[in-house]
């Protein structure tokens, strides 16, 4: 394939702080929750209890993935981390092929590259190559740290490479939808909101009873299959054949969608639009809204639909109640201390929610980074458009959407529970939950807001403190982390209900505080160039 | 043509190490088309940009319809309308949608004036912003900014992608603004469209204004191409006159580039030793332009500036 040794080099030499940043990461988490497996389970009886009451619990298993021997570091890695870092993995697959691939091409970049002497499936080959590369590098790392820490060298081999291979299959998912879309934006929608239905189907099938009829649906989830290969626990080899059949089907047909489209084109005609504008679209908000209503339709539909799905296995979660010593001292990590065990379900569900609906607010609001890399902001402010109210139009659509998402996940969290047991009460109270952790989401929204008003070139560092968050809340709880740090988080002083009482106090300083690095950081932006 | 419309004086912006604008000073007066030229990088979008509030100079001023470019900006922006060099539409809204809203968030348009230079320019409003051709996407963005009663025009190189039919158009178009009295700033690489349209031009160079005046003021500076056959061989020390440059001697055939203040002198000369043939190439501002383009042949200043 002639060029490809070319952009390869060129694929790595753009994207290697990107991989690097990702592939360091998720390297080190296996590794460290091994580490800590004494600390965390303790020794003689009273893992054996803890151990036992992991392995039936319905939040876990919907959480983290089913559980099959805990009794080593290795298989307690597995389960506890495994496929949180095998799901982490696939994101970065995915947004690194859609980066060297439609968002080039979406840019003019790939037209430069193959007016060369380049092969016409070179430029995907090189992206899909890398990807697997840095997919290989992250379970290189894993196995080795296992094996250097005396964890089986069968068990470790089988969860590095299933890492590898699971998140191989999201760089065939995005080589596809790369194809479909005319779009990185919509190509990246397309391969998350896969990522995010394959989570919540697992979820389901895994936190069901033993015997639903719904738990082989997990089989049918890619980014179950590392776990499936049981690392640790009688590896079965066979499993992760599948993720590497699946690649490499995604791969071939991603080529033969790539050969019937023209370059710069998706797989679907763009249609004729309206000669005229409607009057809804006529103002600096009426662009925002249309900009980004895709989005934000998207990830609420999407959003709610994971809720309502985490919300129907509350049910099962009273015949837990029995068996309540030892889990009350699991949720003391995630729940927030609840004494009723679904109550802690919600409070731990909300605060992951939490974090995922920050990760939409930053995407929404980022779009006006977008929108001035791609001149389009310049085009709007060459008219009597004034600057605050145009960073203003996308500001208050990621304040609203988020705003208005967390009580809407609320209630569908709730939704189950209401309707299959008449509470209805729970609805406005769990509502209410989420609406109490919205100001966290707007804090981090301050930040990007105060980052891109004064130092636009560290937009990611808002990035920095979302992961960060997601970090300590999936596996804070694991890692030895002082105490500090777990609580360094926006959502820390917020009350997390229904575990804890409203306060108001804390809830009405963090929307002051989001409210002034808003404020500040739109200060900065109407004192700066506005970038060409 | 009193009043001044934009008014520039030792404009000085850097990004980072890079001086764009070196104690840049300009005038546009009201009511005049006032050509903008300079190779690419000498500052040109740059001051376009200052002059639309979103860059703001390190130092020194510009004033812009009577106001402050970076404080004033919305309301001056109702005033004006500006076309981009590179016109980057949005991929999922149509061209139509395009000029409706840039009209509206200008202060409003003229939907009679809108639908009469679309047909003008023969572009469909029906279709995506991302399927639009470069040529197409320029046309929505002059149709958006042309469609607005405004006072001030700034096209940034807005026939960069036209077709020949479309640019004598846009020509036509900008004539009739011209006589309902608008101001143009337009930057330009044409300079048969500079020529047709502007009534005065300055030209830009590393970020500091080389020549600025009336296109006849600047033709006065360019020298004029003389050929001639004599009677006799050429005396040696014709090529030693003063005004006289690239003189080439070949026996009774004279080639040289002649001021035009040695042109009168020089063709005494001739005419006493008996001219056979004379052919005399009339000043253009080409030549000019490419001797400021050319970063190798750059004259002492003071000795070419008429400002």
């Amino acid at each position: 394939m002639s060029g490809l040794g070319d952009l390869l080099r060129l694929t790595v030499r753009r994207n290697r702080w990107f991989y690097l940043a990702w592939v360091l990461a998720l390297g080190i988490t296996p590794v460290m929750t091994a580490s800590a497996y004494e600390a965390v389970v303790g020794t003689g009886v009273k893992r054996d209890v803890l151990i036992a009451t992991l392995v039936g619990n319905p939040t876990m298993r919907a959480m983290l993935g089913p559980p099959f021997d805990l009794s080593t570091p290795g298989g307690f890695s597995a389960w506890r981390v495994g496929t949180f870092t095998a799901t982490m993995a696939c994101i970065m697959t995915a947004l690194g092929v859609i980066r060297s691939t439609r968002a080039d091409e979406e840019e003019g970049r790939t037209e430069l590259v193959r007016a060369g002497s380049v092969d016409r499936r070179a430029p995907l080959t090189a992206a899909v190559l890398v990807a697997l590369g840095a997919a290989t590098v992250l379970g290189v790392l894993i196995a080795a740290g296992l094996i250097a820490q005396g964890e089986a060298a069968s068990g470790s081999v089988a969860y590095g490479l299933g890492t590898t291979l699971v998140a191989a299959v999201f760089a065939g998912v995005a080589a596809v939808t790369a194809q479909i879309t005319a779009s990185a934006r919509a190509a990246r929608g397309m391969a998350m909101g896969a990522l995010g239905t394959m989570y919540a189907v697992r979820a389901v099938a895994d936190g069901v009873s033993d015997s639903s009829a719904l738990r082989p649906l997990h089989w049918g989830v890619p980014i179950e299959w590392m776990a499936l290969a049981r690392p640790y626990a009688g590896e079965r080899w066979w499993v992760l054949a599948l993720p590497a059949v699946l690649t490499l089907v995604l791969v071939l047909a991603a080529y033969r969608l790539e050969a019937v489209r023209d370059h710069g084109s998706g797989l679907r005609a763009t249609a004729s639009g309206r000669p005229r504008a409607k009057a809804s679209l006529l103002s600096p908000e009426g662009l925002a809204w249309r900009l980004q209503r895709g989005s934000v339709i998207g990830w609420t539909l999407g959003m709610m639909l994971f809720a309502f799905a985490m919300g129907s296995l509350s049910g099962s979660m009273g015949d837990m109640l029995k068996e309540a010593p030892v889990l009350e001292e699991i949720f003391r990590r995630m729940g927030q201390d609840a004494s009723d065990l679904v109550d802690a379900f919600y409070t731990a569900m909300l605060g992951i929610v939490g974090v995922v609906v920050a990760v939409m607010a930053v995407q929404l609001f980022q779009r006006l980074g977008q929108e001035e890399r791609r001149q389009h902001a310049e085009t709007v402010l060459a008219t009597a458009v004034p600057r605050l109210r145009f960073a203003l139009s996308h500001i208050g659509i990621a304040v609203v959407a988020a705003t208005a998402l967390m009580a809407l996940v609320g209630l569908c969290l709730a939704l189950p529970e209401a309707i299959g047991q008449g509470h209805a009460d729970r609805l406005a109270q769990i509502a209410g939950a989420g609406l109490a952790l919205a100001p966290g989401v707007l804090l981090v929204l301050g930040l990007a807001v105060l980052l891109h008003g004064w130092l636009p070139r560290l937009d990611w560092l808002t990035w920095v403190v979302v992961f960060w968050s997601l970090f300590v809340i999936w596996v804070g709880g694991t890692l030895n982390l002082p105490e500090w740090m777990k609580r360094l988080t926006p959502w820390e002083p917020l009350p997390k209900i229904p575990a804890e009482p409203m306060d108001w106090l804390p809830v009405l300083a963090c929307v002051l505080v989001a409210l002034a690095l808003i404020a500040l950081g739109l200060l900065g932006y109407r004192r700066r160039d506005i970038r060409s | 043509m009193n009043m001044t419309a934009i008014e520039i004086r030792d404009l000085t912006k850097t990004f980072g190490p890079v001086k764009a604008l070196d104690n840049l000073t300009m005038d546009v007066a009201e009511g005049e088309v006032h050509g903008f030229l300079g190779p690419n990088g000498a500052g040109k979008s740059t001051t376009i940009r200052v002059l639309l509030g979103l860059l703001r100079q390190d130092s020194g001023t510009a004033r812009l319809l009577g106001g402050d470019p970076w404080k004033d900006a919305p309301a001056l922006h109702r005033r004006l309308a500006y076309v981009p060099g590179d016109v980057n539409l949005w991929p999922n809204l149509t061209g139509g949608e395009v000029i409706d809203l840039l009209g509206r968030l200008r202060g409003g348009l003229d939907p009679v004036r809108r639908d009469a230079l679309l047909e003008r320019f023969d572009l469909d409003p029906r279709k995506k912003g991302s399927t639009y051709s470069k040529g197409n996407r320029q046309k929505v963005a002059l149709v958006a900014a042309l469609s607005s009663d405004v006072e001030l025009l700034l096209l940034d190189e807005p026939t960069a992608g036209l077709d020949p039919l479309m640019e004598a158009e846009f020509r036509d178009v900008i004539h009739a603004e011209r006589t309902k009295g608008r101001t143009v700033l337009l930057s330009s690489h044409i300079l048969s469209e500079v020529e047709h349209l502007c009534d005065r031009v300055s030209i830009i160079r590393q970020g500091r204004i080389v020549e600025s005046g009336t296109l006849a003021e600047l033709r006065h500076l360019t020298r004029t191409a003389v050929t001639a056959e004599l009677a006799q061989p050429v005396p040696a020390e014709i090529a030693s006159l003063p005004g006289l440059h690239d003189v080439t001697i070949d026996g009774r055939r004279l080639d040289a580039q002649v001021d035009d203040t040695a042109l009168g002198d020089l063709l005494g000369r001739l005419s006493a030793l008996g001219v056979r043939t004379l052919t005399s190439a009339p000043p253009t501002l080409e030549e000019l332009f490419l001797r400021h383009y050319d970063d190798d042949i750059r004259e002492p200043a003071g000795e070419r500036e008429p400002a």
